[in-house]
């Protein structure tokens, strides 16, 4: 437990002092609002509040964690490519809790310029539409249904690189994250809108009233994955995240420790 | 703390054998561990780390079985490690990196582990820029962060390979007569390909070739092998007319080289007192009788 805080620890504050971690999420937030402005209505017809956030975040989800895993793809990587990981390696600490550490310090660093980014959103809104409440659900919203997704997206960016070139692993993962989250059903078959995709697309129908419906295409092999909205399938769907997110990480544990021996 | 290799082999993909079938005991105190680029010094350093484990054999470090999780546990614990190629984190300070590596080591109690490191940078004279990032810092602070790191646990088994690579003159002399003061109870293991880094700090010394122990004695044993074998050649020719040259200096007269051979290379040639990079060219069976 203490190499754990002790690496993640360390790891945060590494990873909050990279420049780039709060330049790309500030260009990344400056295309969302080129691109986004235009969907500003979408977000302000909401019903409520609680709509009008589940709405903004859903357009915020749509390139900030392209960022926050393209940041994320060296953590790991890097240990060895600047020559430290023999020397930590040399220490008593535990390489599991190291592992995990790691995973906490840097995923939590990097995820911080995003919810600075959610509560600026609520704020924005609370002061046009003068409901305050607008920054307590946006931040709800952060907890709930942006961290699982961050959680799994982190634990790829961490895993993959181990077995792939980092630039590559950027490449694909931003098709994935395009092709997996933001494409509709209705024009090619993807897993966004399923239990598996980490914009959360069924918490934040459930639990945050998130008004469309999931796209069921007729034919489409993801619609296995793609249930009625409830709380049962939207606690799975934050589960499987979950889930998704150990393996990875047990598989980097696995690829790690094989590759020192 | 004693170390016995027994019978050591590993074999890495590819076919590529850089230890076969070792065996060596390393005592208390300082050891100089000698040998070419690729003799295998790196991987018995790395296998006495617990980085890497041998293909076949046996090690064991202060009654432990490095073959156990529990055994490498045991010598992690007490084990001081500083690798050839030390990579720092660029975005820590030294103060910080020393913490953190202060930590992992089970240096938990929060005013022991800040003497502990303030410890560590006075003794690396590093005090001054411990708040500095490491990304400013020479290749020589560098090394001496690592040989702090190294220490943070004031371990009885301390690991050192190529120290001293890359360091300008005055960096090699401090960190040689750091290294020199530091046994006491300890043992320190020192692997070089730089003669005199051993020459300096060790009295007991093996030499790696090809994966084996080509000798393993008191630095005086090594010196001794080159007795009667040293000598000073004086010519305007390419070369020597026989032996392995140690050294050569431009002169007047031609250029006068230091060789190490069997036979006298000429007449007009003098005999010198041995030192240890001698007695390590005689040893290593680079020699060459020509002439």
């Amino acid at each position: 437990m203490k190499s754990f805080v002790a690496t993640a620890r360390y790891e945060f504050t590494m990873q909050w002092r990279k420049r780039s971690v709060w330049i790309v999420t500030g260009v990344l937030a400056l295309l969302l609002v080129a691109i986004g402005a235009g969907q500003l209505t979408y977000v302000f017809d909401a019903s409520d509040t609680k709509t009008a956030m589940a709405r903004a975040a859903l357009l915020l989800q749509l390139l900030l964690p392209v960022g926050y895993g393209s940041l994320l793809a060296d953590r790991l990587v890097r240990d060895r490519q600047i020559r430290i990981a023999e020397v930590l390696d040399a220490t008593p600490a535990d390489a599991t809790a190291r592992l995990a550490g790691k995973y906490a310090g840097s995923c939590a660093a990097t995820a911080v310029p995003i919810l600075v980014l959610y509560l600026v959103v609520g704020v924005a809104y609370g002061i046009a539409e003068g409901d305050w409440a607008a920054a307590g659900w946006v931040f709800a919203i952060f907890v709930v249904i942006t961290l699982p997704g961050l959680a799994f997206v982190g634990a790829a960016a961490l895993a993959f690189p181990l077995v792939m070139p980092t630039p590559l692993f950027r490449v694909l993962f931003v098709g994935y994250w395009f092709w997996g989250n933001a494409v509709t059903p209705a024009a090619m078959p993807t897993t966004a809108q399923t239990l598996l995709a980490p914009e959360g697309a069924y918490g934040l129908r459930q639990f945050f009233g998130y008004d469309e419906e999931i796209m069921r295409p007729r034919g489409d092999l993801f619609n296995v994955l793609r249930p009625e909205v409830s709380a049962t399938t939207a606690v799975l769907s934050i589960a499987l995240l979950a889930v998704l997110s150990v393996l990875l990480l047990a598989g980097a544990n696995a690829v790690q420790s094989r590759s020192t021996r | 703390m004693d170390i016995d290799i027994q019978n050591v082999t590993r074999t890495f993909r590819g076919g590529v054998t850089a230890l076969d079938d070792l065996t060596l005991h390393i005592p208390t105190g300082m050891f100089g561990l000698l040998g070419n680029n690729g003799a295998g010094k790196t991987t018995l350093m790395r296998i006495l780390a617990g980085l890497l484990r041998p293909t076949a054999g046996r090690v064991v470090v202060g009654g432990h079985e490095l073959a156990t999780k529990a055994g490498q546990q045991a010598v992690k614990a007490e084990l001081g490690y500083l690798p050839q190629d030390l990579g720092l984190y660029p975005d820590l300070t030294a103060r910080q990196f020393l913490d953190y590596v202060a930590l992992l080591k089970g240096l938990d109690r929060t005013a022991d582990r800040r003497r502990r490191v303030g410890e560590m940078l006075e003794l690396v004279a590093l005090t001054d820029v411990a708040d500095r990032r490491l990304k400013g810092f020479s290749g020589g602070m560098r090394r001496r962060i690592g040989i702090a790191q190294a220490l943070l646990n004031d371990p009885r088994l301390l690991i050192v390979d190529e120290p001293t690579a890359g360091l300008d003159p005055e960096e090699r002399i401090r960190f040689r007569t750091l290294l020199s003061q530091l046994p006491g109870s300890r043992t320190v293991l020192l692997s070089t390909h730089i003669v005199e880094d051993v020459a300096q700090t060790c009295r007991q010394v093996a030499i790696l070739g090809r994966g084996q122990v080509r000798f393993r004695g008191t630095v005086d044993e090594v010196v001794a092998h080159a007795g009667g074998r040293v000598w000073s050649v004086t010519t305007r020719q390419d070369g020597p007319p026989a032996g392995v040259v140690v050294s050569a200096l431009a002169h007047e007269d031609g250029t006068r080289y230091r060789v190490v051979s069997d036979i006298r290379p000429s007449e007009d040639a003098v005999a010198l007192e041995p030192t240890l990079e001698d007695g390590y060219l005689a040893l290593t069976g680079a020699i060459t009788v020509a002439g």
